[in-house]
């Protein structure tokens, strides 16, 4: 007796190429991975030769730039008025005194 | 036999469960369509977050034990070089580094550059690797020479010119040529950055020849750190003292998937879809009531028109979480998570590259189907519900 009719059969064969081609990204990814972690490793070594304490991914603000340098009222200090007005702050969640 | 009998019945009602979803195809395509984006916003952020913070973690444990800051008035002010030596004496330091940095704002293309002024001893710390770096770094005292990043270099324009000026605050002209570029992999610590010695920086900066910025303390004992850090508050009134411990939480916060601005656009994605969704699927249309009142009269019983509904609502659902996780991978891995990077990126002008790939976590599988998958499939089951009770005789 046949247990799948033809439709169940392509929703077999579909969902098996679904899941092959998840495990082709997945493989992909370990693949970049170790490469990442190498250059991680570069990076730590600079961070440890200079002292440093943040990460350079968002330069437009202090502290954004250097959030763990910074403390909380900081964004808003850069006249008597100011307010939080950088995009990469809504992205930096206020670090904690 | 039974657990044959019981397989097959589940298979027949997978089968017709496609067979109802290719009818209602538009419908259903839209709702994946949808669910798919709802998924792929938040499988990428919780991605890039997990991302972002293991960077922080694996480069950011050999940030300074301790880091000496002065503060005034609760900004950062610079702090007297003979702070070192009050320190020397305190049991448990092994090495006290004084360090200027600073920032320096380029008017002729509006980037922000991180100066760092540094009298470095390479030979002196053990573990660094010449593949870290290229060209030398600059010698103590040594007033023009300058390590700096390829994305400086290449925003200031420099082509194949070893030279360049940068203003002091007197606006005088303070020369510097390029002694080394820094290696691309340290990019996401230094791809602002130009490391000068300690008196260019000085000088960059127009301070006072007993003027530092901070100081970086080497501790013997990790355990000794917070200690430590208690002894130096005490003994240099008004400073701000960071250990690796708070830089290492600061970074798990700031990129917690549950902070800023992602939370605010998935909580409302999220909210947006569970109405859509209940609304979609809570819509008995006149064709479905009859469908269910025939096969009603065929002999179906109400819990197998809710298995129906169940394997309806969960194909649905899985495809657009394969179809919506397996797109933010491709998002984060080709893409360089390139619809949060402006956001992330704000009006930097200096852009590093990001290579992020975190690992393939259970929990964060997991995370992805409770929070999605599971919403939907609580939504659907009591419109499931009421379609199944349908009396066959109201209707046919």
């Amino acid at each position: 007796m046949n247990l799948l009719s033809s439709r169940l059969q392509l929703f077999c064969l579909a969902a098996a190429a679904v899941m092959l081609l998840v495990l082709t990204l997945q493989w992909s990814t370990m693949e970049r991975r170790s490469a990442v972690l190498e250059s991680y490793g570069a990076a730590a070594e600079i961070a440890g030769m200079l002292g440093l304490s943040d990460l350079a991914l968002s330069t437009e603000a202090r502290y954004t730039r250097h959030p763990a340098a910074s403390d909380r009222v900081v964004p808003f200090m850069d006249h008597p008025c100011a307010i939080e007005h950088f995009p990469s702050g809504s992205f930096f969640r206020p670090v904690q005194p | 036999m039974i657990l044959r009998h019981s397989f097959q019945r589940q298979l027949n009602l997978l089968d017709y469960a496609l067979g109802s979803l290719t009818r209602k195809k538009t419908k259903n395509f839209g709702m994946v369509i949808v669910f798919s984006l709802v998924i792929f916003l938040f499988s990428s952020l919780l991605l890039l977050s997990r991302g972002l913070s293991e960077l922080a973690t694996e480069v950011l444990q050999h940030a300074p034990d301790i880091t000496v800051q002065q503060l005034s008035a609760g900004r950062q002010v610079a702090l007297r070089a003979d702070a070192a030596a009050q320190l020397e004496n305190i049991f448990g330091i092994r090495s006290v580094t004084s360090r200027i940095w600073g920032y320096y704002f380029d008017e002729g293309n509006g980037a922000n550059y991180t100066v760092v002024g540094l009298d470095v001893t390479p030979s002196e710390l053990p573990g660094i690797s010449a593949e870290a770096r290229a060209g030398h770094w600059p010698k103590n005292g040594e007033m023009q020479g300058v390590v700096l990043s390829a994305g400086v270099r290449r925003t200031m324009g420099l082509g194949d010119r070893r030279s360049f000026s940068l203003f002091r605050p007197d606006l005088e002209l303070v020369s510097f040529t390029t002694k080394g570029v820094f290696d691309n992999r340290t990019a996401p610590v230094t791809a602002d950055m130009m490391l000068v010695s300690l008196a260019a920086a000085r000088n960059l900066f127009g301070m006072e020849e007993d003027q530092i910025t901070d100081l970086l303390v080497s501790v013997g004992n990790p355990r000794e750190t917070e200690t430590i850090a208690g002894k130096i508050a005490e003994r240099l009134p008004g400073v701000r003292v960071l250990t690796r411990n708070q830089i290492l939480k600061t970074y798990n916060v700031v990129f917690g998937w549950r902070s800023g601005f992602g939370s605010i656009c998935l909580l409302a994605s999220l909210t947006a879809f569970a109405i859509l969704a209940y609304d979609k699927a809570s819509g008995l249309s006149k064709e479905d009531v009859r469908e269910v009142a025939i096969l009603k009269v065929l002999g179906w019983q109400t819990a197998d028109v809710m298995a129906v509904r169940f394997w309806e609502s969960a194909l649905v659902s899985l495809t657009a979480f394969f179809l919506g996780y397996s797109l933010a991978w491709v998002h984060l891995l080709w893409g360089q998570g390139a619809l949060f990077q402006p956001l992330l990126l704000g009006w930097s002008v200096l852009r590093p590259e990001l290579h992020l790939v975190p690992p393939i976590l259970a929990e964060d599988i997991l995370l992805i189907v409770a929070i999605t998958v599971l919403p939907y499939l609580c939504a659907t089951v009591v419109p499931a519900w009421r379609s199944s009770v349908v009396r066959a005789d109201t209707v046919v």
